[in-house]
C-alpha cells in the first residue's frame, strides 16, 4: 500500500509559501471555495482597525493602533525650543504684526490657506519642529532585534512619516509658537506707573509687544509591539490618532526668571487639520521572479498586505488619502517595484482606499 | 555627532516644559499608603501578544488611583531557542541574553534611543534572575533572546521633589521585568524547573522624625517620606530558592535582623507575584 504524504496548511505556507498563496488565491473550483488569501481573507478586505488614544500618562498625546497582528504606540511629547537657541533666527515682520498674532491666537492664521502653503509650515520645516522616529527593533518580529543600528526598513519609514507630516500640512506652525504677550493689566500698570519715562522707553516697550520667544517641538514616538506585516499604514494611523489626542500645556513667557514655563492645569489641544489614511496594497504575480513560462501573468491586489504575503511581493502601492473635506483629496501616492500597476489600477485603487478611509475614520471616532 | 540613522530634530537643544506652579505642589505631603504594608498591587498579566515571537507576555501593575500617576507596562518578546551564529564558541548550555530598553515616552524625561547605563544594569539583573531557572543544557550551541520594552514607567508625573527616586522606581521595574519574562519564557515552551517571578520590599519612614519605620512591599516612592533601603528579590517558590537578590540603601552593618526580615519580605511579595504568574499560565494551558 502507498504511503500517503499529506502537511497540515502551516507547513505548506513555510515550505513553498508561493504556490501556496497561488493555490489559494485560485482554486479550482471558484463557486465551491472562492479564492482567498492564506489568512482567510479576500484579496480586498483589510484587518479591522482598532484604535485607543490616550493610554499613556507620561506623554503629551498617545495612541495605540492595532490591526490584525500589527500593533503600534505612538506617544508624542512636546518640548521647548527657545528662539535663541535656533540658529539664523530671524523673525518675520510680516508676520508679526499684532493683526498677524491676533489672527494666530483664534487658531486661524494666515497659513490657514486651502492648500496649506502658508508661513506656519515654513516654520515646521525650517526649525525641524516634528521630530518621528520608529523603533522597530523590539523584538516586534524575529528579523527585528535590538541591539543593532536602526535597520533600513526602520528608517525608510521614519523618513516617509516625516516628509509625509509635512506634506499633509496637519500641523500648522502657529499652532507650535510660545508668544511673549505682556498682560493688559501689567501694561496699564506701566502706563500709571511710567509717566515721567520718556517716550523713547515706551516706543521701545511697545515693539517688544508680541513677539514669539519659544517654539513647541514635537517628538513623536512609534514602537512596534508586534509586527505582521503593513508597518506604514498602522505607524501612520498611530500618529494621526496621536496627534489628534494631543494637549499641550498653555506656555508663556516668564520675563523675570528669563524662561517659559507652562501652566500645570491648563491644556490646550493641538489643531490637526484634516484626517489623513494611508492605504497599502502589494500586488502578487502568478510568477516567480525568475521563472519563465508561457501563459497570462495573472495578478491580485492584496490589500493590507501581511507578513508572509509581503515576502511573496515586490511591487507595492500606498496612497493616502483624505475625506474629511466632503471630496476625496489624495495626499499622496507611493509605488514601488513591479510593473503591473497601470494608470487604471492606480484610479481604481482610489476607491479602495477611499472605504479604507471610512473605516479608520470610524475607528477613530 | 549625531545619529544620522534617526530623525534627530532641531540642532539647538529642547528644554522639556517647566511649570510654573511647583512651588504649590512642593507643599503637598507624601499621600500614604493605601494599601496594607505587605499586600502588593493588583497585577493583569497576559500572554501572546506578540504572535510573531516565539513567547511573548505583557504585564500591566494597576495605578496607585492618584491621577497622573501611572502603572508600570510592560511588553516581553521572546526569540528562541535558535542556533547560535557560527563565529560565536562553543556553548554546552543555551545562551541568555537579555535586553530592557525604555521607551522614549515612559518616564518624565524624554528617553533617547540608545540604552545607557541603567538600562544595561537591569538587563544584567534580569539575566542572572531568569538563569537559575531555565534548565540550560538542554539546549546546547544555541541562544534565546528576551527583550522587555517598558513601555510605561512607573513614575511619578506630578511630584518634583522625589527627584532621587529612579534609583527606587528602577526596583520595581526590575520586578516587573522578572516576572513577565518568565511568562513570556513558559510561553515560548523553554524548560524551566520553576516560575520566577519578582517582588520589592523597603524600609521606609513614614513620617519626619527618624525614629519610626517600617517594612512595606512594592513600595511607591511617592507614598512615603522617604524610602531608607529597598531589595529586589527573584524567587523560585517550589524549590525554595532566590536566583537574584538585589540590595541597595542606607542601613546599620549591626542589625542582621533587619535585613533578614527586609529579604523575607521581598520573597513573600514576589511569592504574591508568582500566584498571578502561575494562574495566567494556567489560564492559557486549560
Amino acid at each position: 500500500m502507498a504511503a500517503t504524504l499529506s502537511f497540515p496548511r502551516p507547513v505548506f505556507a513555510k515550505l513553498s509559501p508561493h504556490p501556496y498563496l497561488l493555490r489559494n488565491l485560485s482554486p479550482a473550483d471558484p463557486v465551491a471555495n472562492p479564492p482567498a488569501r492564506t489568512n482567510g481573507r479576500r484579496p480586498r478586505e483589510s484587518r479591522p482597525v482598532h484604535v485607543n488614544a490616550s493610554s499613556l500618562s507620561h506623554a503629551h498625546g498617545s495612541a495605540l493602533v492595532r490591526s490584525g497582528d500589527t500593533t503600534v504606540i505612538c506617544g508624542v511629547r512636546g518640548e521647548i525650543l527657545p528662539v535663541s537657541q535656533i540658529p539664523l533666527f530671524r523673525p518675520r515682520e510680516n508676520h508679526y504684526g499684532p493683526a498677524a498674532a491676533a489672527a494666530a491666537a483664534a487658531g486661524d492664521g494666515p497659513d490657514g490657506l486651502g492648500l496649506g502653503l502658508g508661513l506656519g509650515r515654513g516654520e515646521l520645516k525650517d526649525y525641524d519642529l516634528l521630530v518621528p522616529n520608529i523603533e522597530l527593533a523590539t523584538g516586534a518580529a524575529p528579523q527585528f532585534l535590538p541591539g543593532v543600528p536602526p535597520t533600513a526598513l526602520a528608517q525608510t519609514l521614519s523618513t516617509r512619516v516625516y516628509s509625509l507630516l509635512h506634506g499633509t500640512g496637519m500641523v500648522e506652525g502657529g499652532d507650535l509658537r510660545v508668544w511673549f504677550r505682556p498682560s493688559s493689566a501689567a501694561a496699564a500698570a506701566a502706563g500709571v506707573g511710567g509717566e515721567d519715562v520718556d517716550m523713547g522707553e515706551e516706543g521701545v516697550e511697545e515693539e517688544e509687544e508680541q513677539q514669539v520667544v519659544a517654539y513647541w517641538v514635537l517628538y513623536i514616538d512609534l514602537l512596534f509591539v508586534s509586527f505582521d506585516g503593513n508597518p506604514f499604514d498602522a505607524a501612520w494611523a498611530a500618529v494621526v490618532a496621536a496627534l489628534r489626542d494631543t494637549k499641550l500645556p498653555v506656555a508663556r513667557w516668564d520675563p523675570d526668571r528669563e524662561m517659559v514655563v507652562c501652566s500645570r492645569t491648563e491644556t490646550r489641544r493641538l489643531n490637526v487639520r484634516g484626517l489623513p489614511v494611508a492605504c497599502s496594497a502589494a500586488v502578487f504575480v502568478e510568477k516567480e521572479h525568475g521563472e519563465a513560462g508561457a501563459g497570462e501573468n495573472r495578478h491580485w491586489l492584496l490589500l493590507d498586505p501581511d507578513r508572509l504575503e509581503e515576502s511573496l511581493c515586490r511591487e507595492v502601492v500606498t496612497m493616502v488619502v483624505d475625506c474629511s473635506e466632503g471630496e476625496t483629496r489624495v495626499k499622496s501616492i507611493e509605488k514601488q517595484g513591479g510593473t503591473v500597476l497601470g494608470r487604471e489600477l492606480i484610479r481604481g485603487f482610489a476607491s479602495v482606499a477611499e472605504e479604507r478611509w471610512n473605516e479608520v475614520k470610524k475607528a477613530m471616532k | 555627532m549625531t545619529d544620522r540613522r534617526r530623525i534627530n530634530g532641531p540642532a539647538g537643544a529642547t528644554i522639556p516644559p517647566v511649570y510654573d506652579d511647583e512651588s504649590r505642589l512642593d507643599l503637598k505631603t507624601a499621600t500614604g499608603r493605601s494599601r496594607p504594608p505587605n499586600a502588593i498591587r493588583k497585577m493583569y498579566l497576559k500572554t501572546g501578544v506578540t504572535p510573531s515571537a516565539s513567547g511573548s507576555a505583557y504585564l500591566e501593575i494597576e495605578t496607585s488611583g492618584k491621577p497622573g500617576v501611572s502603572g508600570l507596562k510592560l511588553s516581553c518578546s521572546v526569540h528562541g531557542p535558535r542556533s547560535l551564529p557560527r563565529s560565536s564558541p562553543f556553548s554546552p548550555h543555551i545562551v541568555l541574553s537579555t535586553h530592557v530598553k525604555y521607551a522614549p515616552f515612559a518616564t518624565k524625561q524624554r528617553r533617547g534611543y540608545l540604552r545607557d547605563p541603567s538600562e544595561r544594569d537591569l538587563g544584567t539583573h534580569l539575566e542572572a534572575a531568569l538563569r537559575g531557572s531555565i534548565i540550560a543544557d538542554r539546549w546546547p550551541k544555541s541562544g534565546v533572546d528576551i527583550i522587555i520594552s517598558i513601555i510605561e514607567g512607573d513614575q511619578d508625573r506630578e511630584t518634583s521633589r522625589f527627584q532621587g527616586d529612579e534609583v527606587w522606581d528602577m526596583m520595581n521595574a526590575l520586578s516587573g521585568c522578572i516576572t513577565v519574562a518568565s511568562a513570556a519564557l513558559a510561553d515560548a515552551g523553554i524548560d524551566c524547573v520553576d516560575t520566577v517571578a519578582g517582588g520589592v520590599a523597603a524600609l521606609v519612614q513614614n513620617t519626619s522624625d527618624d525614629s519610626t519605620t517600617s517594612i512595606v512591599v512594592d513600595p511607591i516612592p511617592s507614598e512615603h517620606e522617604k524610602i531608607l533601603a529597598a531589595c529586589c528579590i527573584a524567587y523560585l517558590p517550589t524549590r525554595d530558592e532566590v536566583t537574584n537578590l538585589w540590595f541597595r540603601g542606607d542601613l546599620p552593618a549591626s542589625d542582621m535582623e533587619l535585613y533578614t526580615r527586609l529579604v523575607e519580605q521581598g520573597i513573600q511579595a514576589s511569592a504574591n507575584a508568582n500566584r498571578v504568574l502561575v494562574e495566567c499560565l494556567n489560564g492559557t494551558v486549560g
